[in-house]
């Protein structure tokens, strides 16, 4: 089953946003203002790739279907299926 | 129903009090170091069935027409705060996590870095220095405490909200409200109830923006272009 990550779409999550979406079998769909980025398995998003700072790493996720989160800190942010 | 019945109808900030035990340091803050006018003072003799204390009520402009006020009662003794944490109004014990003193605060917003750094000059120069200077994606602020204890910010913002974050604002209250009506509530079922209203609420909102945008003034009112 495909787990969907939603995002706002503020200038601050755009960066996350370009990196998640050239992982392998990550898509990305935009629902109302919100980025939604698609996947059948494990995604886990490195943060240091991303260049954002806590305020935004901490608080870039919007909304969760079909996955949960393993792991919030400050090396990565990483999805597995619900 | 009346015509207002459905209106935000409020304007700011009338006045925000506190107690004071230390009214000479608190006019050199809040008048001489940052500067705010004495707008309002009120003297009261004590009264009523609460063996009330004389009183000086104090009122600083902060701007905007809104006030930041102080109650001084004399002969009312002051809270012991060489231990523990807190200010003079609550005091919590050493082991109190500092994020949870720090979460209740007042901050003032500056429309500027210049007006930010010109606070952050004059409270340099005295007694009360800023403690902290913050600066993340969206918000700037400055950090102290005043001569009371109380956790004292001022804020600029880095960039307008946007009207997306107001939606998505009203959806994490609407989710968070959801989620509480169960026990056990946590960030991942927040984060799932929000998903649902999402695909709910999020193209209907775009929508509605755009057809927003389509509108012009006329002189009866918005209509379509």
């Amino acid at each position: 089953m495909t787990a969907r990550l939603f995002v706002l779409d503020v200038p601050e999550n755009v960066p996350i946003v370009e990196i998640a979406r050239g992982y392998p079998g990550v898509s990305l769909e935009k629902v109302g203002p919100y980025f939604v980025l698609a996947a059948e398995s494990n995604v886990t998003v490195d943060r240091r790739s991303t260049g954002v700072r806590h305020a935004v790493w901490y608080s870039w996720v919007g909304g969760l279907e079909g996955w949960q989160i393993e792991q919030w800190d400050r090396d990565a942010f990483r999805l597995v299926p619900r | 129903m009346s015509e207002l019945s459905a209106k935000h109808l409020v304007s700011g900030v009338d006045h925000a009090a506190f107690p004071t035990f230390d009214p000479v340091a608190t006019v050199r803050f809040y008048r001489d170091t940052l500067g705010f006018p004495v707008v309002h003072s009120i003297c009261a003799a004590g009264w009523g069935p609460d063996d009330h204390p004389d009183f000086i009520h104090f009122f600083f402009d902060i701007g905007n027409d809104d006030r930041i006020a102080f109650f001084y009662y004399f002969g009312l003794e002051a809270p012991e705060t060489s231990r523990g944490k807190g200010d003079v109004y609550a005091r919590f014990g050493s082991d109190t996590p500092e994020f949870f003193v720090r979460s209740r605060h007042i901050a003032l917003h500056v429309n500027s870095e210049e007006h930010l750094l010109e606070y952050r000059r004059r409270l340099d120069a005295s007694d009360w220095p800023v403690e902290m200077q913050i600066q993340h994606e969206t918000i700037e602020s400055i950090y102290t405490h005043d001569p009371n204890g109380y956790f004292f910010e001022i804020t600029r913002a880095l960039r307008p909200v946007t009207p997306q974050e107001d939606l998505d604002a009203n959806l994490t209250i609407d989710a968070l409200v959801d989620i509480l009506q169960q026990p056990g509530a946590s960030m991942d079922a927040l984060l799932v109830r929000k998903a649902e209203l999402i695909m709910e609420r999020a193209e209907n909102w775009q929508d509605e923006q755009e057809a927003e945008r389509e509108l012009i003034p006329s002189p009866e009112g918005p209509v379509r272009r």
